[in-house]
């Protein structure tokens, strides 16, 4: 009640976005809000939530880590090799340990070398790509047993043990970024780095956590999502990074740092994936969802730009104000 | 107690220091960056015959040239501080797509080239004038580029165009003096780039609001209008290797660039310019073109995994950003 309380014009128009794209494919196209279809969606949600949490986590840092993508493919092609050996359980959590320790090693090396975010984690985009056409023989790997893969997509509602599974994760993170120490130094240091500095947040910290995090959350999403289709190629997941960074933004993620919350990006990734079923259910290929999200990440940032900036309306007003000042000394 | 005119002094001998180990700093990076080339292309001729045979050596030369011309344009996004853009290889195509539609209704060629060009400056300054308002480099041009390929792909139906004028052929595959057009192209652009940047207010413009943003807005210049300037300028670029490329094989492909722009970031990069702007230089630029197009063709030749490619190119560019910006952080405080 109090975060309602608190909601800005801007979280209103996201939340009116969020059930106005519900509602409007819902009129359209009798079979969208069914149980079946809102499965589909739920199913779509686990690949892109977390997607979106990898790179909003980043972002709210501060910072922002391109290469979740090629991370999830090098995932998902692990998953496949150790699941036949380890099991599922054990195949999940190692992998999103592996996960871990290479994004807190690069939020390291981040911290260290000081080299903007951006640069670095694009050298990795390219030498993770590398690495995964390298560990698949620049081959589609697939998983031996596949009644793994039917298991954790059975339907139970509108859900399944996979959805419910990515769900759980999410709450898991976004509780951590919330309440824990660890997690409120990286809203610090993405709304005001020198501040949070000052006060005393060792910069290292937070980094680590919020790359550590999010290579969990990219490995997570390769991982999980290859075990649901059985398979894995070298090239999945490259087409991540546009809807991953449009769910962010639309769930109130600020691309000036420190701003953004769990249930903000998983309203942005639930409007991604209702646009996404929306408009396959009429038939559209996959370029014209490909342009709807570009456009919606352009309205987006365009959005943000304009009506969240306080410092920006003030500007106007200051012009209008010396305008109308420059009037009475010339009248005057 | 010093006199005042003595803390002048030593103010001034201070900046001349300054000045004097940035130079030194500049001088190392082009000589570090043109011997990676050279050692490249030594390695190359000791361990692969046919790298340095002519018909090969064209090929690498072309490529770096379609490369080249995309990091040229977008090494003055770099310089004023707005990092890159990731719509480039979409522009590129999208151009590509438009001349050839063009073509096959028959326009006139310089009319189509115009129409092409001037098109591609309207979507760059569109995307500077979001950066100037205070958007992401990198998010808007995301968004921009996801726009431009799903609108090309409706344009297309997704197939490619076959104009089959015959008028723009000699711009695609004509030599003159042996040498492929797009190779001239590149080197024009190349010195045109360096001109711009060091002898005209608009280039020192550019380094200036990306050495220090305040500094540039408080003197005077407007930021704002920089970011829309240097968007377009690198449209305008991957428009004209777009042009190219359509008038080398006569059509329009969606694909026809894809990776390209993580390329020509390699490139930028490679060639050392500071990442928060302000330093860097076009040349320098073409050297990481032809590094990176030579690494490649040498990587093909000795018959390496796609995926070892990949590994390689990534690899060199985190090389490159740690020893360049060690290289400048050791410049400015010792």
């Amino acid at each position: 009640m109090k975060a309602l309380k608190r909601a800005t014009p801007i979280t209103w128009a996201r939340l009116a976005v969020f059930v106005g794209v519900f509602l409007a494919f819902a009129l359209i196209d009798g079979r969208f809000a069914t149980v079946n279809n809102v499965y589909t969606i739920f199913e779509g949600f686990a690949w892109l939530g977390l997607g979106a949490m990898a790179v909003g986590i980043t972002i709210i840092a501060g910072e922002f880590d391109l290469s979740v993508g090629s991370a999830a493919a090098v995932a998902g092609i692990l998953s496949v090799k150790f699941i036949g050996g380890l099991g599922l359980l054990p195949t999940v959590i190692l992998v999103g340990l592996i996960g871990m320790a290479f994004g807190a090693m690069q939020g390291w090396l981040i911290y260290r070398l000081r080299i903007a975010s951006l640069v670095f984690t694009l050298g990795s985009l390219i030498a993770l790509r590398g690495l995964a056409y390298m560990i698949s023989n620049e081959r589609t790997v697939v998983m031996q047993d596949l009644e793994v893969a039917k298991a954790v997509k059975r339907q139970l509602f509108i859900f399944s043990p996979f959805s419910l599974t990515t769900i759980a994760i999410f709450v898991v993170i976004g509780l951590f970024l919330r309440y824990h120490r660890y997690g409120r130094e990286v809203f610090a240091v993405g709304g005001g780095r020198n501040e949070a500095i000052a006060a005393g947040v060792p910069l290292a910290r937070p980094l680590i956590t919020a790359f550590a995090l999010s290579g969990t959350c990219a490995a997570l999403t390769g991982a999980l999502s290859t075990i649901k289709s059985g398979s894995a190629s070298p090239f999945g997941f490259e087409q991540l990074l546009l809807p991953a960074v449009t769910a962010a933004l639309i769930g109130g993620v600020s691309l000036f740092g420190g701003k953004g919350t769990a249930p903000g990006i998983a309203v942005g990734a639930l409007t991604i994936r209702f646009l996404n079923s929306g408009l396959s259910l009429r038939g559209s290929p996959y370029y014209v969802i490909t342009l709807a999200t570009g456009t919606l990440l352009i309205v987006v940032v365009l959005l943000e730009l304009v009506l969240d900036r306080p410092e920006l309306r003030d500007r106007i007003r200051l012009r209008r104000l010396r305008r109308a000042m420059a009037r009475e000394t010339g009248a005057g | 107690m010093r006199g005042r005119g003595e803390r002048l002094e030593e103010a001034a001998l201070a900046a001349a220091r300054d000045a004097a180990r940035i130079r030194t700093s500049r001088i190392a990076t082009l000589a570090i960056v043109g011997g990676a080339v050279v050692v490249l292309f030594v390695v190359g001729w000791l361990t692969t015959p046919q790298f340095l045979q002519w018909p090969n050596l064209r090929n690498v030369v072309r490529s770096a040239a379609m490369i080249g011309m995309i990091a040229l344009g977008m090494t003055f996004i770099t310089l004023s501080g707005n990092f890159f853009s990731l719509s480039v290889a979409q522009t590129g195509a999208f151009s590509a797509i438009a001349f050839a539609f063009m073509m096959s209704w028959g326009w006139p060629l310089p009319l189509a080239l115009l129409a092409v060009l001037a098109g591609a400056l309207l979507v760059g300054a569109a995307q500077g004038g979001l950066v100037a308002l205070g958007g992401n480099p990198i998010v808007v041009t995301l968004g921009v580029g996801a726009g431009l390929f799903g609108l090309g792909s409706v344009l297309t139906d997704n197939k490619t165009i076959r104009h089959g004028n015959t008028a723009a052929d000699w711009m695609g595959t004509g030599r003159p003096l042996g040498i492929p057009t797009q190779t001239w192209a590149f080197i024009i652009l190349c010195i045109i780039a360096a001109i711009v940047l060091s002898r005209t207010r608009f280039g020192r413009n550019v380094l200036f609001v990306g050495g220090n943003k305040f500094a540039a807005a408080s003197s005077g210049i407007r930021p704002s209008r920089v970011a829309i300037q240097v968007f377009a300028i690198s449209a305008f670029a991957a428009s004209i290797a777009g042009l190219f490329l359509s008038a080398q094989f006569g059509e329009g492909r969606l694909d026809s660039f894809t990776g390209d722009d993580i390329n020509a970031i390699a490139a930028i990069l490679v060639g050392g310019a500071a990442l928060q702007g302000g330093e860097g230089s076009p040349l320098r630029t073409a050297l990481g073109a032809v590094f990176i197009a030579a690494l490649e063709n040498l990587m093909v030749l000795r018959q390496y995994a796609f995926g070892v490619r990949k590994l390689w190119v990534g690899v060199a560019i985190l090389v490159a950003v740690s020893l360049f910006n060690y290289l400048r952080s050791r410049a400015r405080t010792t």
